[in-house]
């Protein structure tokens, strides 16, 4: 089992080397890609297996002591984040290979995929501060290429904003991890958390809220954000789909893993600063959304709204909220992908994202509506789809804990989410186009069909988030689960 | 750590942030590489106290007068990426030349757009006569 | 039980999938007839199955009498609907199957919300009937209004619902139960019992059209009439009422907010709409307020709380479902024939459609409350029930709303059937074609059940019986009859009827009648969605205003300034520590930060660029003297690496930079900027001096030799103990050769037309 554990990293890494050396050869590179990311899936499912019946695994690669070597950690925590993004990650492949024209795909698309899938997996996976900023920079890298490959007029300057205000966090990061490694001599999470809680109260709390903000950049915090929904929505949509359903919750993954294990929070006390940007994060990412018309803004600016959800969790302190932004993150990443990937199908039918210039498709393409209403339900967190059980176990938590205010904003929010989600749906699958679709074909009338694989990949998505809300109960029992060695850490104090 | 030391990474770190709040791409990218440097620079301080090359076998070097090896390949590790991002932002910076003959950072067009555009009711809520 | 969508699938059926979709309900009423005799006895029906257990989340199904009578309401009138629904879509292209799967969707979300022991449970089938509420309200996409009808019904009950979810996880907390029965049996009290109450009462409210969230009803007129006979009248309104139903024999008493709330927002819906629905003239509206104010009395009989109430109330509501429903059915058929139910425009309707009218008159009487039909005994019961419980001020409201639901019955029928008007736009019983006897039964059969129910109450009696005694244990049972002999409420009775009449002769006469208006129009809702998309637009305008430089400056600002402040105010202890370590480090430390204010000031490019490089060989002075050479080395390669990448891309740029207007925005920057410096510089002297541990670095020192026989202990810690992150490092350095080449590559193509890929130099490049 032991073995099994930074093959996540490593596996994509070998495939992508592997295309990297097939470049050319398209029908070759798919292949490598689909095995290694399939294979990969079934690592993930296994380590969860495994971790689920034997309990964490450190694996120091190297075999070194932890703490020499670099601690790759398999908990439930990591495995299950893994599990979902890699099949989140498979489905996108799907895809991209079916939206993605050839010239498109074959400028090095396949291996800097991979190599971004290494990057996620390894953020999960790493045990070690250093070693996260390294699988930061390897998936950050991967994104910035993604994101410029076409190099289209319209990608450049959005791209510049993405690349500049992630390297900003990267340097922040750098520094941050020196800092921490100047107080403390050490960059082991476990021992971080042992070496932390003897500073001195005013430097654990600077270096605690200093981590906290860092991350809260690539998380897309308020007032952190406001670089993510200008950069996301130029991408093609497959890269779009996989960055939002992916990176932000890396980033939301490395607090939730930093503020527990290293600082301590989970001690059952609300943190007021958490939560006081927990609630503008929500509040103002919805009314982001609100003010936009066209479906991958509205989208990417809820991905900053949803994002103060998960950080709420984690604000309350208490093992219901950690769980509740546990079972969140896992919800929150198929469905959102599964949103912006039937954004682009709208977009591949229609040319156009632009709500003026789409309309009616509910008559003309009833399947992608079928596939939108369920995402949409999820996001705003509306029964019975995948998003109303963490709402749920966030207003339980929060209740539970006596934060009436958050409790209270979150359910605004959710409100305005629907707001936001039946402006899509009217938008798009009702009514007619103010403005004529760009594509010719779009313009007549009659029944539109997206293309198959790209709807095939969105279906199986939308069926992850289906079976999350089916199973809703056990992966919560899971998430609880997997946040007591979270709480340990923080009670060790 | 002395205070020079201090200084030089302040200082670093400050006219790093001053290069990068402008819209110039390459100053952006030189106030990104200063930060780097001062970062680098940072890690290697805030391991601790100067020492002796951190090399083994010569006997009349006794263990504690070495330096601390760790921050040092964190800084190697660091240079290196900082390198890789610095000729990625600059190769960027000529990709955005060769499309518009300059490398200023302009304001997002569809943030202006939305900022500017009135607000137009479209939810149409049928009203009773009177 | 279940939701039968899968008849729906099969769905190229046109119209004749509505017979498909009639089949599921009607499994429903021949379940429950089959379970019938036993749950009237009193027994109870529970089914268990796990979902989501550790949220309080379990399918708990429970089927008392009161469940049986709302599925028998359900599911009855769902047959009818779609067996209605076959002829009103007669003619005309639609899309059938989406139509018929979400009615049926509907019809199953009804029938779990009340079947739901589960109170989480419950809400989800309550926000299931929101959304396919929304969905069959905007059946006619095209229109705006239905649109906006939908939109405005959706936000306002799925608000609500919201609210309902926060008030039964509290209610829950508290009682430290999720079921509806357990709650019911021990309820809890205290302020956050009552805080919950209160919302659990909100959602209710909005779902079922109380004051002040009743507009939404109306407008919900927007969707095809089968729609609005199934969901708008008989069923979905009904949700809220069903909740109240279920808590108000016992929070009734435990709680103090409970009956004043109830009861006031029961008699000002009531109220409300009457009076409203006296002004309409589009008679599907009409009927919509009407349906308001009987809303409302039901929740005063219902949210009363007092066993005789409670019996009233679930007589009502068979009555309503049935007369509303029919009702409904009429004014459709009405509109499909005649293609108006605008009553100005209609004239001598009875003539053209006698047969219909006939059925009409059967449920405006059951309606307005009159013998023999179930809408008098409930009204009876009702008026007892009150008077019996002391309310007189209730009592006084309802006797109000009665007359004024006499008066809007007179105003559909009278005005609606019999008169004779001329004018262009008049639609005359001859231009009115007959419908077919298919499509007037429905309603029919739900008027002759009425009027048999009302002649023989046996027929009725111990359904509702069992329904008031599942709700309330003190139910004592009662025998209904059709005549009580001369008692105060026939009097009452006489009194609603004449006054009602002189309501409607007055409106009818003067055209306005001076009645008090309570507030809660659509205007409300429009202006609220409205002002919340301003003050969206504005602050995003302001917020995410395209500025990268505004970006980075609040970034910088923020992450430096929270942490900042902390030390600050927590008291960090900072020694003061040596100026510098020997002349040369002084020297070092000069010379990097005076090229670091050149290189930031100077207006040049290669000026700068040239000052960077003097600072990166700097640096690397300051290595070597902290004793790391390799470092140092490592570091004067990529200096001069980078310093070639930047002329090798600076020689295509302009020397000096854009001049830009001096501005405030500078000395903000150089706020940020020194805020920036202070902190890290400040930040880092104090954590150096807040260690206690050696550092685990220092062990490398004893493990390189024996264990990675190496001498070099940071190439030992890079190539062995930490390899992994020098397989990132590289893997970051070749992707972003990568990422250079295809740029480059992009970027030649454009200026020269042709592609040539520098891929090769540049992969070398990255492998230094």
């Amino acid at each position: 089992m032991r073995a099994l554990v930074p093959l996540p990293l490593v596996l994509p890494l070998v495939a992508a080397a592997l295309t990297l050396v097939a470049h050319g050869r398209l029908r070759v590179q798919r292949a490598i890609s689909l095995v290694a990311l399939t294979a990969t899936t079934a690592i993930a499912v296994a380590l969860l297996a495994l971790v689920e019946r034997d309990g964490p695994a450190v694996v120091t690669i190297g075999g070194w002591a932890r703490g020499i070597g670099i601690a790759y950690v398999a908990d439930l925590l990591s495995a299950l984040f893994l599990t979902v993004a890699m099949a989140t990650v498979l489905c996108v492949l799907a895809f991209a290979v079916g939206q993605l024209r050839a010239v498109q795909e074959s400028r090095y698309f396949h291996p800097l995929y991979l190599v971004l899938t290494a990057g996620v997996a390894g953020s999960f996976l790493s045990g070690d501060i250093f070693h996260l900023f390294v699988t930061f920079e390897v998936m950050l890298l991967a994104s910035y290429v993604l994101l410029t490959q076409s190099g289209d007029d319209g990608q450049v300057r959005p791209a510049m904003t993405y690349v500049v205000v992630n390297l900003l966090s990267s340097t922040l990061f750098l520094t941050a991890v020196a800092l921490l490694y100047g107080a403390t001599g050490t960059l082991d999470m476990a021992a971080l958390g042992d070496r932390v809680a003897d500073l001195p109260p005013a430097v654990r709390e600077a270096l605690r809220l200093l981590f906290f903000l860092v991350f809260g950049i690539k998380a897309a915090l308020f007032p952190l954000f406001f670089w993510l929904p200008d950069s996301y929505p130029t991408a093609p949509t497959s890269v779009t789909a996989v960055f939002a359903g992916l990176l932000t919750k890396v980033g939301v993954y490395a607090i939730l893993r930093t503020q527990t294990v290293v600082f301590g929070v989970g001690d059952g006390s609300p943190d007021g600063f958490i939560l006081v940007v927990a609630g503008a994060t929500m509040l103002v990412g919805v009314l982001g959304a609100i003010a936009q018309d066209d479906v991958k803004r509205i989208l990417s600016f809820h991905i900053v709204s949803q994002v103060g959800y998960m950080v709420f969790g984690i604000g309350l302190g208490t093992r219901a909220g950690l769980a509740a932004t546990i079972l969140f993150v896992v919800h929150h990443i198929p469905v959102k992908t599964a949103l912006f990937l039937v954004g682009g199908l709208v977009e591949e039918t229609t040319g156009s994202g632009a709500l003026r210039r789409v309309g009616g498709l509910g008559r003309r393409m009833p399947a992608v509506a079928a596939l939108f209403a369920p995402g949409a339900l999820s996001l705003a967190g509306i029964p019975p789809f995948s998003g109303f059980f963490p709402k749920l176990a966030l207003v339980q938590a929060g209740l539970a804990g006596g934060q009436y205010a958050i409790v209270a904003v979150s359910i605004v929010v959710s409100l305005f989410t629907l707001f936001s989600m039946t402006k899509i749906w009217a938008g798009v699958f009702w009514g007619d186009p103010e403005e004529p679709p760009p594509l010719a074909r779009a313009r007549e009338d009659g029944p539109l069909r997206p293309p198959r694989l790209m709807t095939a990949a969105t279906v199986g998505l939308v069926a992850v988030t289906l079976g999350i809300a089916v199973s809703a109960g056990p992966l919560f029992d899971l998430a609880l689960r997997a946040a007591d060695p979270l709480l340990q850490a923080g009670a060790g104090r | 750590m002395t205070l020079a030391l201090a200084v030089a990474v302040g200082v670093l770190y400050g006219t790093g942030t001053y290069l990068l709040l402008q819209r110039t791409l390459t100053r952006v990218v030189i106030g990104l590489a200063m930060m780097g440097h001062g970062a680098n620079l940072l890690l290697l301080l805030a391991g601790g106290s100067p020492g002796l090359p951190p090399l083994i076998g010569d006997a009349t070097r006794e263990r504690g007068a070495l330096a601390d090896p760790l921050p040092q390949a964190m800084a190697l590790t660091a240079i290196v990426i900082t390198f890789g991002t610095v000729a990625f932002l600059l190769a960027l910076a000529y990709r955005s030349w060769a499309l518009t003959d300059d490398d200023e950072v302009e304001d997002d067009v569809e943030d202006r757009r939305i900022a500017r555009a009135p607000v137009v009711p479209d939810v149409v809520i049928e009203q009773e006569e009177p | 039980m279940g939701v039968a969508l899968v008849a729906a699938l099969a769905g190229r059926l046109g119209r004749g999938v509505y017979l498909v979709a009639a089949v599921p309900p009607a499994a429903a009423v021949v379940a429950g007839a089959v379970v019938a005799p036993d749950v009237l006895a009193g027994r109870v029906l529970t089914e268990s199955h796990a979902w989501a257990g550790s949220l309080g989340l379990e399918v708990q199904l429970r089927l008392d009498a009161f469940a049986l009578l709302m599925v028998a309401l359900v599911s009855g009138v769902g047959v009818l609907v779609f067996l209605y629904a076959t002829q009103y879509f007669a003619g005309g292209a639609r899309r059938h199957a989406t139509f018929a799967a979400t009615l049926l969707g509907f019809s199953g979300a009804m029938l779990g919300l009340v079947l739901s022991d589960n109170a989480l449970l419950l809400f989800v089938f309550w926000e299931l009937t929101s959304a396919t509420s929304y969905l069959l309200i905007g059946t006619d996409d095209r229109r705006p209004e239905a649109r906006g009808a939908a939109l405005h019904a959706y936000l306002v009950t799925g608000g609500g619902g919201l609210a309902l979810l926060a008030g039964l996880v509290l209610l829950g907390q508290q009682a430290g139960t999720t079921t509806i029965s357990g709650l019911v049996a021990d309820p809890p009290t205290g302020p956050l019992a009552e805080a919950g109450l209160v919302l659990v009462l909100l959602g209710a409210f909005t779902k079922s059209a109380q004051v002040p969230f009743i507009a939404w009803l109306p407008g919900a007129m927007a969707a095809p009439t089968p729609v609005s006979a199934y969901l708008h009248s008989a069923t979905m309104v009904k949700a809220g009422i069903y909740l109240i139903a279920r808590l108000a024999p016992a929070f009734a008493t435990s709680s103090t907010v409970w009956r004043p709330l109830v009861l006031t927002v029961g008699v000002l819906t009531m109220l409300a709409g009457g009076r409203r629905a006296l002004r309409q003239h589009d008679l599907k509206r009409l009927l919509a307020y009407g349906t308001v104010g009987q809303l409302g009395f039901l929740v005063v009989l219902l949210g009363a709380g007092t066993p005789e109430a409670t019996f009233a109330g679930c007589l009502l509501l068979v009555a309503h479902a049935a007369f509303k429903a029919t009702l409904f059915m009429g004014v459709g058929i009405v509109d499909h024939q005649a293609h108006t139910r605008d009553l100005r425009r209609l004239s001598d309707l009875r003539r053209a459609l006698p047969g219909l009218f006939a059925v009409m008159i059967g449920a405006g009487v059951s309606m307005a409350g009159l013998p023999p039909l179930l809408g008098f005994l409930a009204k009876e019961e009702a008026f007892a029930a009150l008077r019996e419980g002391g309310q007189t001020l209730v009592l006084a409201g309802v006797v109000v709303g009665s007359a004024l639901t006499v008066a809007y019955t007179a105003r559909l029928l009278v005005d609606g059937f019999l008169r004779v008007r001329s004018g262009p736009d008049v639609v005359g019983p001859g231009a009115v074609a007959r419908p077919s006897w298919a499509f007037v039964a429905p309603a029919a059969a739900l008027t002759v059940g009425s009027l048999a129910a009302g002649v023989f109450p046996q027929l009725v009696d111990g359904l509702v019986n069992a329904a008031a005694l599942a709700l309330d244990p003190a139910w004592e049972g009662y025998t209904l009859a059709l005549w009580h002999g001369f008692t105060p409420e026939l009097a009452l009775s006489g009194v609603t009827l004449a006054g009602g009449l002189a309501i409607w002769r007055l409106a009818g006469r003067t055209g306005r009648l001076a009645l008090p208006e309570l507030p809660g129009g659509g205007e409300v809702f429009e202006s609220g969605v409205h002002a919340l998309q301003v003050g969206a637009a504005r602050l995003t305008g302001v917020l995410q205003n395209g500025s990268l430089p505004l970006y980075l400056s609040v970034i910088s600002l923020t992450v430096v300034s929270v942490p900042g402040v902390v030390l600050l105010t927590r008291g960090a202890r900072l020694a003061l520590p040596d100026l510098a370590a020997n002349a040369v480090q002084g020297l070092v430390v000069v010379v990097i930060v005076v090229a670091a204010v050149i290189a930031a000031g100077t207006g040049r490019r290669f000026a700068a660029v040239l000052f960077l490089g003097a600072i990166g060989y700097g640096v690397a002075v300051l290595f070597v003297i902290q004793g790391a050479p390799d470092l140092a080395l490592t570091q004067f390669l990529f200096e001069t690496l980078s310093l070639v990448v930047f002329v090798l891309v600076l020689r295509h740029l302009p020397d000096r930079f854009a001049i830009r207007p001096p501005g405030t925005f500078r000395l903000f920057r150089a706020v940020v900027a020194t805020a920036v410096g202070v902190f890290v510089a400040g930040f880092a002297l104090v954590v150096v001096q807040a260690r206690t541990a050696p550092s685990v670095g220092r062990e490398y020192l004893d493990l390189a030799l024996p264990e990675a026989e190496g001498r070099n202990v940071v190439n030992t810690i890079l190539v062995d103990f930490r390899g992994l992150d020098t397989l990132g490092e590289i893997t970051v350095l070749i992707v972003a050769a990568l990422g250079v080449t295809s740029l480059v590559a992009v970027a030649r193509q454009r200026r020269r037309g042709h592609e040539t890929a520098a891929r090769e130099p540049e992969l070398e490049e990255a492998g230094a």
